[in-house]
């Protein structure tokens, strides 16, 4: 087995209202994994991604990140530390009003100064890598188009690009076809995949839909009430842990 | 019910039926002028009276008929209940403490204005009216050039001072936006600038007028300062409110590729707040055309200094003509930038 890259610890993560979003989760994550957690809305899914890149503070525990506890870091080490860990959205978060190609090259925020990116001083170099990432998501030809010009799958793929800009050792996807048809939906997952298995991105994936879960997960972990009750291989959820994940009620639905 | 919830509504009921009893006892009692002027005393009646209403508040809404609810209970009673039984208005407890309160308040403010048809139609102020009325109804346009050269120097103080204050609000709506304003200590500064601009809104630009009008003297300057003051304040103030309601998507996506808090508000929120900036800031061109000609009555330079002179001599015809260029220059203003906003939207 290769080596592992993520190590959370018994984290856990109390929200000033109250409410126990984790409840002590630990797992470890392998270099080159695509992982899809699972779960009902309101399970600790979004939380648990928010966490790991310190969107949110964790309220105990442990992530340990090359070497580094980065429940602990502050200031300019957070920084470093999303710098290092591309995000993806349900909503895509991209600029609207901004090109598609300012939105991508917006990913290299975190490796220059204030001042340069705020006259928009961005290297032809970082240009350059910007347009190579966007052919890589197919859409290299909608480089000047306004963001918001996009359908929503061709906005989720400028999001990867931007997230590939960060040169990224992990990737966390939330939700991130939640928004999209299912035809669409198949053409940002195939991306995911790519990226995970071109460029040796480990992927962090929510996901909803079962049948996406067995199509493209390594490992699968299903969180509820903020614990995780199940993890494995996709292929060995059966009816009885889908039941157990998703109430009695559920009924695996099929994306096609 | 939460404690804000019950603190309104208690401090609403009493504050209306304090009310009520005051006025009551005002009429019943008929107080001298000197009686009336005892502030402290006074003071503390009507605390007096509030401490009253709010024991009534408490016993009527813990009636378990909903008809002899409060006004109060209506309002800012338990959050998300509908009240289904339905009431015949009149048997309502609530309905009657705002129709009172309502007639109350007309009839005391009728008393308070004086309002005297008598007044209205002596035959000897109406002969004035309709003199002053002639001498606007003929216009006396030799004094046209003065007029136009006045009122395009009140359009640049309008201007600069719109001008001036854009870079200053633009900053401080960021400091003042609670969004953007996160942890202890950025919570406080926000709080002390809020309070600020508050404050120096709560002044109008009338006033700021006249204290800059003896600070720096009587003229275009003064009026340009006062108006600079009173737009930074009101601008800051829309401005941090759109701020406010931008999308937190954005904010995430720019947060997530490792951005500095700067880099966070030029990416994520200025594109998102910048077309109801530069609305905001065409229609704070146009409020401040028309307050540039209130404050030249005080001093302030521009057409409003020039009106006050003809006026103070009761030369009705050239006041007609000034106030024509005003309306011409507002009615122009107005609909250049509605149409303006209309097209930024």
């Amino acid at each position: 087995m290769s080596e592992s890259i993520l190590s959370i610890k018994n984290l856990v993560k109390t929200y000033p209202n109250g409410v126990k979003a984790l409840n002590g989760i630990s797992f470890d994550i392998q270099k080159g994994e695509f992982v899809v957690v699972i779960g009902l809305s309101g399970s600790g899914k979004s939380t648990l991604l928010r966490c790991l890149n310190r969107l949110h503070d964790p309220t105990s525990g442990q992530i340990i990140f090359q070497g580094q506890d980065v429940a602990q870091v502050q200031g300019e080490e957070v920084r470093t530390l999303r710098k290092n860990i591309g995000m993806i959205f349900q909503h895509f978060n991209l600029i609207p009003r901004h090109s598609v190609l300012s939105n991508v090259l917006m990913g290299r925020l975190g490796s220059i100064s204030n001042l340069q990116s705020i006259f928009g001083m961005f290297s032809q170099q970082d240009k350059e890598q910007a347009l190579k990432y966007l052919k890589l998501v197919g859409i290299a030809e909608k480089a000047n188009l306004r963001a918001d010009q996009l359908s929503g799958g061709q906005q989720q793929r400028v999001a990867i690009a931007r997230a590939l800009m960060q040169e990224p050792a992990i990737l966390l996807a939330d939700e991130p076809v939640a928004s999209l048809d299912p035809a669409t939906c198949h053409v940002v997952m195939d991306y995911l995949r790519k990226v995970n298995q071109e460029l040796g991105v480990t992927v962090i994936c929510n996901l909803h839909f079962l049948s996406l879960v067995r199509q493209y997960a390594t490992r699968v972990i299903a969180l509820k009430e903020g614990r995780i009750i199940y993890q494995g291989r996709p292929q060995e959820i059966t009816d009885e842990w889908f039941a157990k994940i998703y109430g009695q009620e559920a009924k695996d639905v099929h994306v096609n | 019910m939460s404690t804000k919830r019950l603190v309104r509504r208690t401090v609403f009921d009493s504050f209306i039926f304090g009310y009520l009893i005051m006025v009551t006892l005002t009429v019943a009692l008929q107080p001298s002028s000197e009686q009336m002027l005892k502030l402290g005393q006074n003071t503390l009646i009507f605390l007096a009276t509030m401490f009253l209403g709010a024991l009534l508040s408490a016993a009527l809404n813990k009636s378990k008929n909903p008809s002899l609810h409060t006004l109060g209970e209506k309002l800012f009673g338990s959050a998300g209940t509908v009240h289904h039984h339905e009431t015949v208005s009149y048997r309502s407890f609530a309905n009657w403490q705002l129709g009172i309160f309502f007639l109350v308040t007309f009839v005391v403010g009728v008393v308070v204005t004086r309002f005297s048809f008598s007044e209205l139609l002596n035959e000897d102020g109406f002969e004035g009216a309709v003199r002053l009325f002639k001498g606007l109804g003929n216009p006396n346009f030799d004094i046209l050039p003065r007029a136009v050269l006045n009122i395009i120097e009140t359009i640049f103080m309008a201007f600069v001072a719109t001008a001036l204050s854009v870079p200053f609000a633009f900053v401080l709506s960021f400091f003042c936006a609670k969004n953007v304003m996160k942890g202890p200590w950025a919570y406080s500064l926000y709080l002390l600038l809020r309070t600020f601009l508050n404050f120096t809104r709560a002044i109008e630009a009338l006033i700021w007028a006249i204290i800059f009008s003896v600070w720096v003297g009587i003229g275009p300057f003064a009026g340009m300062l006062a108006l600079w003051v009173h737009s930074m304040a009101s601008l800051a103030k829309q401005y941090s409110e759109m701020v406010e309601s931008v999308s937190e998507g954005p904010i995430e996506g720019i947060l997530s590729t490792g951005a500095t808090p700067l880099q966070t508000v030029w990416f994520a929120i200025v594109p998102q707040v910048l077309l109801p900036y530069i609305s905001f800031t065409v229609y704070r061109w146009d409020i401040n055309v028309r307050m540039a000609t209130i404050i030249g009555l005080v001093g302030g330079g521009g057409i409003g200094t020039m009106l006050i002179q003809y006026q103070g001599q009761a030369m009705w015809p050239e006041v007609g003509c000034i106030i024509l260029v005003i309306a011409v220059v507002v009615w122009g203003m107005d609909q250049a930038s509605a149409i303006i906003r209309e097209a930024l939207k």
